[in-house]
């Protein structure tokens, strides 16, 4: 039925990978699946793999900045867990509902799943 | 500081299809594809730029479910790069062949290349008949060279392939030289590749997993999350362009934001950026006055309504008096058969009823007569203004001080209630000492002899030990109201475009920072110049001179005004003292990749850098053919048989019978 409309071109005969709509689809592996069956492999010493060039941890203390500003932070609110910079900050966090405060901690990767 | 940036909302053109010219068609012209996760360049390796340049990606719009079976449904064309012109509107239907910046998804892969091919006006009977040099990932895995081999060569049945790192095409393009610290920021990642005399040291290579789509979203959401009120005016592609024309790196970003903690240095730096607004005309339409009056105008119809329906009423029971009195006259006559039959119709059972009936009848129509008597002169309605109602004065230096009078109580009474809030919520929970004066108070209470009472004011101490709403506090609350509307009345009103205004203040600083620390995201991995020292240590001295004096950027991302003095300062920070270093910037960061590409393709070693179709059948998909800008080529080794773990046969299983004593 729609296979039809598909478009066809004159340079290549079939299609290698496109299923036509309402066939089954192939599942394309994720780079992280790639990556774990390359782990899974016995490779040779010196080989340099997707892997293995990984930037390292950061070994520098991680600097705390203020969640709204963007300013040096010294404090954090116990109840939110949000850092801030000053008393006048301190006031607007603590009148954050909790979806704002709950972004700020997920692009921030503190929030955790557990409390 | 008073000027607005405006967004420009960049549309693209959808692109043509170029002309299949003899000389490309006949000449066997090699293509040159810059296969990025961002953008994809296409062209011919004879000409100058590339002839397609579209943003990576598919928008497969959703099939119509609702229709019925029997008309067959309509399946919308799938866009593809420069299709897709409002990008805003497929935003949750797009679609990227790339996982981080690895081809995996090879389906959108094949769509892309059926557009590269289409546009490029190929006529060629089943096949591409021409030598393609595409760019893949640093250290890419062979599972996604295998299936891109897959496509090109069964798919397209092109005659041979060569794949190549955009950034070391780049780096060669530029000719700095043979040695030098690649560092190319791309879409999603960023790469620090050690180049020495010609060698990819690829062993001391690092990547950091984050780039400029990273730093998008980061920006987008800080945004969304700083304007709640604009979440849908925010889009992706106008944080792209905040970010691309507003966005810098600043020399050292502690000193910089600690210069915006300055009210003075805030205002006269912040970034205002106007958003598209529409004119609010609904309520600006209609004054207070005019509302006003449309209100009297109701109730004035409703008034004549009652009225009109009174006096129908007052007409019915008259009418229905008379024939009530016309039959009391009949048996007053002495008419008694006549009178039996009238009040038969009346449904009437008797004289007395009859009587009865007439009182009610009279009775509703003189309430009416009075109502009609009432309504006719109402009484002057008086304007419901309360007494207390703020009258501003009419000369406008008054005006101000009123003005700012009345804010100022405004504000005070807020804090007042938000100080008894909090006093209140610390009294709730135990150990603080505003709970600590509350048990005081109530043990002296306690103790209090018979003089408690003695004074009103005495009992005021409930008002301050008691848990629940201050009932002083109502006072406050009417007055609240009351100021609030009469600023709400009286304020100046801002001109709607103030309120669809982004203040940009840090953030455009902020969001490019990430590359440095990506800790602000909680991103573990060190940032770009700690990663940089890292991968200096791995290196002698000497070569770490020849690294640190030709420090090379490229990819779209090292466009960021400031980037290249931020480097140059943590280079002076992190080598020794007085030695030297330099940084180059690629003349063109976003599309030297494809030009060092181009310059390959026509070179004349090319042909022994392909993988041909014949190498592609004996040697297995992911087979690499080497060179001098290509990644190294690790056969993939068979996977390890573990025969410790493999199911053994029945007569090896040792069957252990457990006694449990009970």
């Amino acid at each position: 039925m729609t296979g039809d409309l598909e478009k066809t071109y004159c340079f290549k005969s079939e299609n290698k990978f496109i299923v036509k709509s309402g066939c089954k689809k192939r599942m394309w592996r994720s780079l992280k699946q790639i990556l774990a069956a390359d782990r899974a492999l016995p490779w040779p010493d010196d080989a340099v793999l997707y892997y293995s060039i990984n930037a390292p941890p950061t070994f520098k203390p991680t600097k705390k900045y203020s969640d709204i500003s963007g300013l040096p932070a010294p404090y954090m609110d116990r109840h939110s867990k949000l850092y801030y910079s000053n008393a006048e900050e301190f006031a607007t966090v603590r009148n954050l509902p909790m979806d704002i405060t709950a972004g700020y901690l997920q692009l921030r990767g503190a929030s955790t799943i557990v409390g | 500081m008073e000027d607005v940036l405006v967004l420009k909302d960049y549309k693209t053109v959808p692109d043509i299809v170029h002309e299949y010219e003899p000389t490309v068609k006949f000449g066997h012209i090699p293509l040159v594809i810059d296969n990025g996760s961002y953008q994809c360049r296409v062209g011919w390796s004879i000409n100058d730029e590339p002839h397609l340049i579209f943003k990576n990606l598919i928008a497969r719009p959703r099939k119509d479910r609702c229709k019925k079976d029997s008309e067959p449904p309509v399946t919308p064309p799938i866009q593809i790069g420069n299709d897709i012109i409002n990008i805003e509107a497929v935003r949750f239907q797009l679609k990227t062949q790339f996982d981080k910046n690895v081809v995996t998804h090879f389906e959108v892969q094949e769509l892309v290349c059926d557009y590269i091919f289409s546009h490029l006006g190929l006529d060629s009977e089943g096949c591409v008949p021409h030598p393609i040099v595409m760019t893949e990932a640093f250290v890419a895995p062979n599972y996604s060279r295998q299936l891109m081999s897959e496509l090109l060569f069964e798919g397209y049945g092109v005659p041979a392939v060569s794949y190549g790192i955009d950034s070391l095409f780049s780096f060669y393009r530029n000719q700095i030289g043979d040695s030098g610290l690649i560092i190319n920021l791309g879409y999603h990642t960023i790469h620090i590749i050690p180049v020495i005399r010609g060698n990819v040291i690829a062993e001391h290579a690092r990547r950091i997993n984050l780039g400029g789509s990273e730093i998008i979203c980061y920006l987008h959401k800080l945004l969304q999350l700083k304007y709640p009120v604009h979440v849908n005016a925010i889009t992706m592609s106008r944080i792209e362009e905040i970010l691309h024309e507003h966005c810098s790196i600043v020399l050292d970003y502690q000193e910089e934001i600690k210069k915006w903690a300055n009210a003075d240095y805030y205002d006269g730096h912040v970034k205002r950026i106007q958003l598209p607004y529409v004119q609010n005309t609904s309520s600006s339409a209609l004054t207070a006055e005019q509302q006003k009056e449309r209100k009297k105008e109701m109730a004035r119809r409703l008034l004549e309504i009652n009225a009109r329906k009174r006096e129908e009423r007052l007409a019915e029971d008259e009418e229905q008096m008379n024939q009530l009195l016309a039959i009391q006259d009949l048996i007053e006559d002495g008419d008694t058969q006549e009178f039996e039959e009238a009040i038969k119709t009346f449904e009437i059972k008797s004289y007395a009823d009859l009587q009865r009936q007439i009182a009610n009848v009279n009775m509703r129509i003189e309430k009416n007569k009075q109502r009609i008597a009432a309504a006719a002169n109402p009484e002057e309605v008086v304007e419901p203004r309360p007494s207390g109602r703020m009258q501003p004065p009419q000369d406008p230096v008054a005006f101000q001080t009123w003005l700012t009078e009345t804010r100022a109580k405004y504000s005070e009474i807020l804090s007042r209630r938000e100080a008894r809030r909090a006093r209140r919520a610390a009294m709730v929970r135990r150990r603080t000492a505003a709970a600590a004066e509350r048990m005081r108070v109530i043990s002296r209470l306690a103790a209090a002899g018979d003089e408690f009472g003695n004074q009103d004011s005495d009992w005021d101490v409930y008002k301050s030990i008691s848990r629940d709403a201050d009932s002083d506090s109502d006072a406050d609350g009417e007055r609240i109201v009351e100021l609030e509307e009469a600023l709400r009345e009286y304020e100046p009103q801002m001109p709607s475009s103030m309120h669809h205004q982004l203040h940009l203040a840090i953030e455009p600083y902020r969001a490019p920072e990430l590359i440095f620390q990506p800790s602000m995201m909680g991103n573990l991995e060190a940032g770009l110049a700690e990663t940089m020292e890292y991968v200096f240590k791995h290196f002698n001295a000497e070569d770490q001179l020849l690294l640190a004096n030709n420090v090379f950027l490229t990819g779209g991302c090292s466009q960021f005004p400031g980037l290249k003095e931020r480097l140059e300062r943590e280079l002076l920070e992190m080598r020794p003292f007085q030695s030297t270093h330099k940084v180059v910037t690629a003349s063109d960061p976003s599309l030297d990749a494809w030009h060092g590409a181009r310059d390959f393709a026509s070179g004349n070693d090319f042909e022994n850098c392909c993988i041909t179709k014949e190498n592609y059948y004996e040697m297995g998909g992911e087979y690499l053919k080497e060179h001098h800008v290509s990644n190294r080529y690790y056969r993939s080794p068979a996977p390890i048989v573990d025969n410790t773990l493999a199911p053994a046969g029945d007569a090896n299983v040792v069957k252990e019978e457990i006694v449990v004593d009970c």
